[in-house]
This record gives C-alpha cells, sequence and structure tokens, in this order.
C-alpha cells in the first residue's frame, strides 16, 4: 500500500484532528494511523515474535523480583530446576510430555480454525476412558494398555464431536461450548470418583491403581515413562501430517480463507472433520499419558492448568507441533520453578499462572504489530 | 409442595441476577461489535473486589461499587486490546479470561481472603436485597439509553456497520472503548453481586463459568435486553433449583444435578441456533475490526 491513500485520509480528517478544520492539521497525532500490512517478512515476524517475548521475560522477572525473589536466585533456581541433576532433567522431561500433547491437540484445532477450548474437558474423558479399561479389564492383559490408549482417545473424540458438529452444521460458537463441556465432564468425572469408582483400598476420591501392565512402561531412566516417547511420536506424526502432507497444505488453505478453499474445490466440512477430532483425540491420549503414564490412577484433579497452558503453548508455538515440543519443555520447567518457589520462597502457586498470563498477553498483544504499520506523522 | 415453590421462587433474584447483570454488560459491548468473550474474567475480578472490599471492613454498597470499577478497570485493558490495538477478539478475550483467573487466584491467595465467609447483601423487601429491585431499572435505564437516545444509536451504528459510522463523524474506537468499559463495569457488577448475595465467600473460580453461560443468553436473546431477563430468570430457575432439591431431600446424584445449567446453556444455544439459521439479530459487526484506512 502506498502513502497516497494515507494522504487522502489525511485530509479527511485524523482522529486528534476532527472538527478542527483542514488548516489545523497537526504535524504528530496522538492516536497514530493504521496500515495494514500486506506481506510480512520472515525477519520482522521473527524480531516481532521474539520482542514479545522478551517483554513478557522481563515483565516475568520484575514480577518475581517484586515478589521477592531475586533476579540473580531466580536464574539459581531456574538452573537448578531445570538441568541442575540427572533428578531435575527427568522430572521436567516427565512433566514435558502431557503438556506437548495437550498443547498439541490445542495447536491442531487452532490450525485448523477451530477454537478448541475444551482440553481440560477432553483430557477428562480420556482418563475416564482410560480408566474403565483398566477397572473393568477389558480385553487382554497384553494389550490393555493399547486398549486404554485408544479408548482415551475415543472418549476425547466424543467430547469434541458435539462442538464439532453443531459448529459445522449450525454455526454455534464452539469457544462457549467446548468450554461449557469441561464443566460437565469435571460432574461426570468427580460422579464417577464419589460413587461407583472410589478407590476400594484408601476410599479416597480416585480410582483403584492400575496394575504394572495398566503403566506405561519405564524407560528405565529416572522417573521417566513411555509417555515421552508417546508425546514425541505424536508431535512427529503431526507434524508430518500439517506440515508436509496434502492434508496440511488443504487444512493451511483452509484456515487462510475458507470461502477461496470451498470455491476451489477443497471438501472443508470433512477436512475441519477430521482436524477437529484428531484435536479431541490428541486431547484424549492427554488425559491418558497422565493417568497411565504419571499418576497411575485416574484422580480428580490431573487436567488441572492443562486448558490454559495448553492455549499458551499452542500461541507461543505458532501451532507448530515442532514447537509445541519445544515450548512444553519450557513450560514444564516453569510449573516445576512455581513449585519450588512456592517451597523455599513462599511464592503463591497462583504466581505460575500469572507468569503464563503475561506471556499470553504479550505475545496476543504481538498480533497488532504484525497486522498493521502505525504512522505518527500525518502523511502531507 | 408449596412449601417447596415457595422457598424455590424465593432464592431465584439472587441466582438470576448475576446472569442478568452480565448479559446486559454483554449486550452493551456487543451492540457495540466487540465480542466479548472476557465476561467470566470480569466476573472474577469484581467478585474478588467485592470481597477484599468487604474483608477491608466496606460497606455491601461500597463493596458493590468496587466490584463493578474493577470490572471496569478490567474493562479498560480488554478495549485496549480489542479496540485499539484490534486484536482478533477470541484471542483477546481468551488471554483476558486466563490472566483474570491468575491474577485474581494470586490476589486472593497473598492477601489471604479464600475461604472467608463475609457478611454481604442483606434483604430489604420481600426477602430481596436492593440490586434484586435495582436489575430491572438498570435494564429499563439501558434499554432508554439504546433505543431512546444519539448515544445508542451511536453505539449500535458502530456495531452494525463501524465505516458508515465512522462517515457519519462517530469515533468507532472511542465509541467501543466507552461500551467495553460501560459493559465491563456491569459485569463486574454481577460478579461482585455473585460473592456479595449468593456466595458470600471467595474460593478460586468461583464465578464457575457463569460469564460463559451469559455469553450463551445474550446470543439466545439475540441480543436484546428484555429477552436476555428472561433468560436470565429461567438460568435463575434451573440454579436456584440446585440447592432447593438437594435440601428438599430428593434424590439425584449431586454431581449430575450441577451439571445441569452447563447442559441447558447448551441446549439453549442448539435451540436458538437451529431455530435463527439467519443470525440476523447479530451485530453485523460483531468481532470485526473497523481500519479507518482501509477501504472495502
Amino acid at each position: 500500500m502506498s502513502d497516497a491513500p494515507l494522504a487522502a485520509d489525511a485530509g479527511l480528517g485524523a482522529p486528534a484532528g476532527a472538527g478542527k478544520g483542514r488548516g489545523l492539521r497537526p504535524a504528530f497525532q496522538l492516536v497514530p494511523f493504521l496500515e495494514v500490512r500486506q506481506s510480512v517478512s520472515e525477519g520482522y515476524r521473527i524480531a516481532v515474535y521474539a520482542a514479545s517475548l522478551t517483554v513478557a521475560a522481563l515483565a516475568s522477572v520484575a514480577l518475581l523480583a517484586f515478589s521477592g525473589v531475586a533476579p540473580a536466585d531466580l536464574a539459581r533456581e531456574i538452573a537448578t530446576v531445570g538441568f541442575g541433576s540427572p533428578r531435575a532433567l527427568g522430572s521436567v522431561l516427565a512433566q514435558t510430555a502431557p503438556l506437548a500433547i495437550g498443547g498439541l491437540a490445542t495447536a491442531i484445532a487452532f490450525r485448523a480454525g477451530f477454537w478448541n477450548i475444551g482440553l481440560e474437558g477432553q483430557m477428562i474423558l480420556g482418563a475416564i476412558f482410560a480408566a474403565f479399561v483398566a477397572i473393568h479389564d477389558v480385553g487382554p492383559e497384553s494389550l490393555r494398555i493399547v486398549l486404554m490408549a485408544l479408548a482415551a482417545c475415543a472418549g476425547g473424540m466424543l467430547w469434541i464431536a458435539g462442538p464439532g458438529f453443531l459448529k459445522q452444521r449450525l454455526g454455534v460458537n464452539e469457544v462457549i461450548s467446548t468450554l461449557l463441556l469441561n464443566y460437565v465432564a469435571f460432574n461426570l468425572l468427580l460422579h464417577l470418583l464419589y460413587g461407583p469408582w472410589k478407590d476400594p483400598v484408601s476410599a479416597f476420591p480416585h480410582t483403584q491403581q492400575f496394575e504394572t501392565f495398566e503403566r506405561l512402561a519405564p524407560l528405565g531412566w529416572q522417573n521417566l515413562t513411555l509417555a515421552l516417547p508417546l508425546a514425541i511420536a505424536a508431535v512427529l506424526v503431526a507434524w508430518w501430517a500439517l506440515s508436509f502432507s496434502r492434508f496440511g497444505y488443504l487444512v493451511d488453505l483452509m484456515r487462510a480463507n475458507r470461502e477461496m478453499a470451498r470455491a476451489v474445490g477443497v471438501p472443508v466440512v470433512a477436512l475441519s472433520t477430521v482436524a477437529i477430532l484428531a484435536s479431541g483425540a490428541v486431547g484424549g491420549l492427554a488425559g491418558f499419558a497422565i493417568a497411565a503414564g504419571i499418576e497411575f490412577r485416574t484422580t480428580q484433579n490431573f487436567f488441572v492448568g492443562y486448558l490454559f497452558s495448553g492455549v499458551l503453548i499452542a500461541f507461543i508455538a505458532r501451532n507448530h507441533p515442532l514447537g509445541v515440543l519445544f515450548v512444553s519443555f519450557a513450560m514444564a520447567v516453569l510449573l516445576l520453578l512455581g513449585q519450588s518457589l512456592q517451597v523455599f520462597f513462599g511464592i503463591p502457586a497462583a504466581l505460575v499462572q500469572l507468569v503464563q498470563a503475561i506471556f499470553i498477553l504479550c505475545v496476543a498483544a504481538s498480533e497488532f504489530f504484525l497486522t498493521y504499520r502505525m504512522h505518527w506523522r500525518s502523511a502531507s | 409442595m408449596t412449601e417447596f415453590l415457595f422457598n424455590w421462587v424465593a432464592i431465584v433474584p439472587s441466582f438470576a441476577v448475576p446472569f442478568a447483570l452480565a448479559a446486559l454488560g454483554l449486550i452493551i459491548c456487543e451492540q457495540a461489535g466487540v465480542l466479548s468473550l472476557g465476561a467470566e474474567g470480569f466476573m472474577l475480578v469484581g467478585a474478588l473486589a467485592g470481597v477484599g472490599l468487604m474483608i477491608g471492613g466496606a460497606s455491601p454498597e461500597a463493596a458493590l461499587a468496587g466490584a463493578a470499577l474493577a470490572g471496569a478497570g478490567l474493562g479498560l485493558v480488554f478495549a485496549f486490546l480489542a479496540a485499539s490495538l484490534r486484536i482478533n477478539h477470541v484471542i483477546a478475550g481468551l488471554a483476558l479470561v486466563f490472566s483474570a483467573q491468575a491474577l485474581t487466584s494470586y490476589v486472593a491467595t497473598s492477601q489471604k481472603w479464600t475461604n472467608k465467609a463475609i457478611g454481604g447483601l442483606q434483604p430489604v423487601f420481600l426477602g430481596q436485597d436492593i440490586v434484586a429491585f435495582a436489575t430491572p431499572v438498570l435494564f429499563l435505564a439501558v434499554v432508554w439509553v439504546l433505543y431512546r437516545t444519539r448515544a445508542g444509536l451511536a453505539l449500535r451504528a458502530v456495531g452494525q456497520n463501524p465505516a458508515a459510522a465512522d462517515a457519519a463523524g462517530i469515533d468507532v474506537t472511542t465509541v467501543r472503548i466507552l461500551a467495553v468499559v460501560a459493559g465491563a463495569a456491569l459485569i463486574g457488577l454481577a460478579g461482585g453481586y455473585l460473592t456479595l448475595a449468593v456466595t458470600r465467600i471467595w474460593v478460586d473460580n468461583v464465578v464457575g463459568g457463569r460469564g460463559w453461560i451469559a455469553i450463551a443468553l445474550v446470543i439466545f436473546a439475540r441480543w436484546h435486553p428484555w429477552r436476555a431477563l428472561a433468560g436470565a430468570v429461567l438460568f435463575g430457575c434451573i440454579e436456584a433449583l440446585i440447592p432447593r432439591l438437594a435440601a428438599a431431600g430428593v434424590d439425584v446424584p449431586r454431581y449430575l444435578l450441577l451439571m445441569t445449567p452447563y447442559l441447558v446453556t447448551l441446549l439453549v444455544m442448539v435451540w436458538t441456533a437451529a431455530r435463527l439459521r439467519d443470525r440476523s439479530a447479530q451485530p453485523a459487526a460483531l468481532g470485526i475490526h473497523h481500519i479507518r484506512e482501509e477501504r472495502t
């Protein structure tokens, strides 16, 4: 876009100069003119992105300093929690697995233009379905864990199928429908855990402990289980599907311009359906990864915080599967850092959420700099 | 049975008012074209501000005013993101809800406001508090402003066709910012009422999805205040039924009962969507940015 239309618009009265007559046009105005960027270079995109993350990081450090954690202490804590010992690294990697799967579920849906805000509900259904297979001894023991994983995927798909169908057929806003189903799923989980599925051994509101063959096998290093390879495999499959396959190309085309895609013969409904169901299935798998890979039972709060983390991971990773994996690692460090700061500095657990909020606001705000160019001086 | 009905009807207003006020605030925002998915967040900060002020020794009325102010303050942040920076309204709304959850949880924990019983609003007449009586008046006022004044016309014009409104000399961004702040104040008030009159306690995420239900309610009401009020009363009835059924000793599994508000909301959304496929009642420019320099 050249400056010509801007010059014309400036003559029509900028907000700051409105109503003052043409002669009093200021050389510098309070509210800038906005020009929509027609194309954004890769370098600029990366610069804006890096700047937004830097601002968020600096704000977080300032917030922590204000709460009583000096930057030097913070740096030491991060080093200790993240990489201080094999054990610390093992904990971070173990935490990375469910975060990556959950972030991936969110990213797949976002990439297809479907605002899946129901990750927690899908995780709960996944964990419920997996627990059902374990509790009722479905199938042979050798195949049990596979059946649990498949059941979890089915549970997640079931939970997203409704919102997906309603969105495509009736245009029902999926943000609201997926979110409301989180509450339904949570109450269903409580109903089961306080009722028929209460642990017969301890009478606590969580399921009985899964048998050894109902757990994801340990990797033999620290406390890592097959959950991590499962997460990496899911990420790699999604990476291939979204970045190298025809499917991924069509999904990107559809998100860029759904009407145009439909007009040139892309089966947008079928494509959306596959992407939405895949997102739900992966969401269910995230619940399975925690139940069968970390807690070895289905508890009543295993999913808490994953919706927020999942959306943030997908945002920062710009819905790219490989990015999801790396951001999930950083997120795992942050979560464990929060636990450590809670113990050693008496920082409220919600501070981690606050840091996440700072990041989500900064990344959201960075969209402005990618979409518009500001002009502070009138163009004439 | 009569006693059950009486007890039920008596508590309906206090359950309906949060939905009604939140829906009214949302209608103001959305009639100006700003899709406000942040309602849950505005309610949360309002709810916490109310509790905090009560614990700090303020009167319930002052606490409610503080709740509205807190909502308006967060509304200003949202307005900056959605109307000034013109960020995708869905992203801005989600970021706002998450931030509000984090912020309220952090403040409540560090100030030790969690799980502390507070006094709250007292009944003034017929067992109802002052806000229950003020709510219909607020609706009247908003309807009058929206449909009978120049300011209301400007607001609706911005929501229907920002380019035409701009050409008519209306400052689109300013109108949207003001609408969001006013709406967020009402939604914050709804949150404050929730903690001051209904729960009388703060726990994290005390709003429990009511903000999202209010959004669905506004769609159901096709962005009109009176229909939203009717919907809020309907939801108030449903929510009020849950504790009454439990108190009456009806043997329904507790957690399945607690699902009903969310399931009913979904049903209402489906019903609304199936009946009104053309969505003609939705503000035409809902969620659409206006950039003066872009000619379309």
